[in-house]
């Protein structure tokens, strides 16, 4: 432990020295007469982890748009909207949601790009809106027990026009590999503000917010690729 | 570029790797029926059913009540149908097939299906639940009706022999 102490000062005491340099000269400030000037426009994309998604899970089908805004040096408006539609199987129950989503929010860039390169590491919130509905395909009532078993209920029940509302914050990465092309992946971390159940039963999935967890809570995870449209420099 | 893809598999991989989380821990959701016996003279003293064995009608006996001694039961209701007719044996005098008494208790009610959690799935309630028996070694029992057996926290019906 005493080792670790006698470096830990070993350390300090080379922190210390460098804070004795600080510059007290009244240098002329001379301007840069280059301005590197980056792109402002209208970003379009596709989120390509919902195709794969779809490939390498039966049960899960999905489709999103995605679209930013530069509306300053760090900020962009940014949306996603999208289609979703997955099967749900649990011990009990087997149920499918479908249903349409939109979620719209900032995004700022906190990222420093070297001269003209326009690369972005990000951090945002979105609001989310989904229009779905819940089909409970068939059930297994939990009588636990062996005596009297229960047999699996093939009725099909369906409620329309359930909404959820949510919000999120989002981590992400974006970078130009081509020119006005780029590669952006993010994840999300989402919490239900309202949603309706259906009777007698419960949403558990919801479009755009994806699995509900009992704290109402969900993760989401998006991989874009997307296209700029310039429409000024800056 | 090769950077992205790293931490996209990365991603992609916790992503995938999040399986069923949840287990039903509020089991038994579905109640079972809760008898006690009574003694008919004493009717606060609770009184063993001697080498009681339980069966359904038309079915085996269950394994965990053959020729047991106790003051209490929790039997299964059929949730597929409106009722249950249950037989019940005691041996109270000296364990001869001669001297097996049994009585036939039917439970009759209206089962409904409320789902309780993702996990947990549905679970059956009994309603409007009614008692009968032919009284052949019990000699009375409390409630004759019962609103709804929801839970399996008290006994549901009192047995006086």
């Amino acid at each position: 432990m005493s080792k670790y102490i006698t470096s830990l000062f070993l350390f300090l005491a080379f922190t210390v020295s460098f804070s004795q340099e600080k510059e007290l000269g009244d240098s002329v400030i001379e301007n840069d007469s280059i301005v590197y000037k980056t792109p402002y426009g209208l970003r379009l994309g596709i989120d390509i982890s919902k195709p794969i998604k779809s490939s390498l899970n039966n049960s899960f089908s999905g489709f999103e748009l995605v679209a930013d805004y530069r509306i300053s040096k760090r900020i962009f408006i940014a949306t996603e909207i999208g289609f979703e539609k997955e099967n749900t199987i649990e011990d009990f129950t087997n149920s499918t949601s479908r249903g349409n989503y939109i979620r719209v929010g900032l995004n700022f860039n906190a990222y420093d790009n070297w001269l003209d390169m326009n690369n972005e590491i990000f951090t945002g919130f979105r609001y989310g809106l989904g229009l779905f509905d819940q089909t409970l395909n068939s059930h297994t009532p939990n009588v636990n027990n062996l005596y009297f078993p229960s047999e699996v209920i093939n009725i099909s029940l369906t409620e329309s026009d359930l909404t959820a509302h949510w919000t999120e914050f989002v981590v992400g990465i974006k970078a130009e590999t081509l020119k006005n092309l780029f590669v952006g992946a993010s994840v999300s971390y989402k919490i239900l503000l309202s949603i309706n159940d259906p009777t007698n039963f419960k949403s558990l999935f919801a479009p755009g917010f994806n699995r509900i967890f009992e704290s109402g809570t969900g993760f989401g995870f998006n991989y874009t690729i997307s296209y700029l449209i310039p429409f000024t420099k800056k | 570029m090769k950077r992205i893809i790293i931490i996209f598999t990365l991603f992609l991989s916790v992503f995938y790797s999040c399986e069923k989380d949840d287990f039903c821990t509020k089991n038994p959701v579905t109640p079972m029926l809760i008898i006690r016996f009574y003694d008919n003279m004493e009717r606060s003293n609770l009184k063993n059913a001697e080498l009681l064995s339980v069966w359904a009608e038309g079915k085996d006996t269950i394994s965990e009540y053959k020729s047991i001694t106790k003051d209490s039961i929790a039997i299964p209701l059929n949730s597929t149908a409106l009722e249950t007719i249950y037989h019940l044996k005691i041996n109270s005098f000296d364990g001869n097939l001669a001297s097996n008494q049994t009585e036939t208790f039917t439970i009759q009610y209206t089962p409904e299906e409320k789902f309780v959690s993702r996990s947990c799935g549905f679970k059956v309630i009994f309603n409007d639940v009614t008692f009968t028996t032919n009284n052949n070694w019990i000699d009375d029992f409390t409630p004759f009706n019962l609103t709804s057996i929801e839970n399996q926290s008290a006994a549901h019906v009192k047995i006086y022999h």
